[in-house]
């Protein structure tokens, strides 16, 4: 782990995210609506897009504002978030294309899929998708140069008294 | 609501369900893991409850949620109850082979230095009361 400069990264914004796709995702299977779990596919590659968190809206402006969820701000890589979003966004998009086209148990399986890896991210501080975008980074491939913060095991949550 | 419907808001319940089993096995598997290593930190039982605190400097909800609760809960409980306060990145060796993963995280321990609770996370001040009492 050599020396980098991480930036802030408010994980309250990318945990209030990972529930709102887990709530859309049950419900989507609940009430059978392949077309809620294209929205959500089609949320987090829209925030892919614009570098941020698809859901982060109601962060920023409904639940920050109003104090109900409070900033958990962290010397951190944003990269690795974005590249789990991205990550995310081609498993709800391949899952939602195989509702639509009938393979329902594989689609219901990548929304799950989806759900569990978002779950355990916000309940267990562990990022798989972050851990294959260091995974990815120690065979040197263009894109993927950054390093887990000093003293974190790759995809977890930083332990913070992390310094760049 | 279709029986459709209702077969599956059962089947999303029994997943989750399954996922929560697979955390309390998880949580099993840390409280097994502090019970192993609770000498690592006492040289003599410390016959009383014990809440050991996992914390860094920066942590946010450390200082806004989780130090305001343990020290209302020392006020309450005064001498029947010690809390250790261990900075993870400063004692990484600790916190590792406490299995802990994210801050803050706090093991509760009976007066005789079994683990007998393990919160991932933010644990309020009711919560940890009620654990201690079962202590």
């Amino acid at each position: 782990m050599t020396s980098q400069s991480l930036q802030k990264v408010d994980h309250s914004a990318l945990k209030t995210n990972q529930l709102i796709i887990i709530s859309l995702n049950i419900l989507a299977f609940i009430l059978n609506l392949p077309i809620l779990a294209a929205f959500v596919a089609l949320m987090m590659g829209i925030g892919s897009a614009l570098k941020i968190p698809g859901f982060g809206f109601v962060y920023k402006n409904l639940l920050k504002p109003r104090g109900w969820m409070k900033p958990d701000v962290l010397d951190d890589n944003p990269e690795p978030h974005r590249f789990a979003q991205f990550l995310g966004f081609i498993f709800m998009t391949a899952g939602s294309l195989s509702l639509f086209l009938g393979a329902t148990i594989l689609g219901w399986g990548l929304v799950w899929l989806v759900v569990a890896l978002a779950a355990l991210n916000a309940f267990g501080g562990f990022c798989v998708g972050c851990a294959v975008y260091y995974w990815l980074g120690r065979f040197h491939l263009s894109g993927f140069t950054k390093q887990p913060p000093a003293g974190t095991f790759p995809g977890m949550k930083p332990k913070v008294g992390v310094r760049a | 609501m279709s029986s459709e419907t209702l077969l599956r808001f059962f089947l999303a319940i029994g997943i989750i369900v399954l996922g929560a089993a697979v955390y309390w096995f998880f949580n099993q598997h840390l409280l097994v893991r502090a019970k192993n290593n609770v000498f690592t930190l006492f040289k003599t039982l410390p016959n009383k409850p014990v809440i050991v605190y996992f914390t860094t400097p920066d942590c946010v909800p450390c200082k806004t949620i989780q130090r305001p609760a343990l020290d209302k809960i020392k006020t309450l409980l005064g001498e029947k109850l010690q809390v250790i306060e261990i900075d993870a990145s400063e004692r990484p060796d600790l916190a590792q082979r406490w299995g802990v993963m994210s801050v803050p995280t706090t093991f509760l321990l009976d007066a005789n230095g079994e683990a007998r609770y393990v919160n991932n996370g933010v644990a309020r001040v009711e919560k940890l009361m009620e654990q201690v009492q079962t202590l």
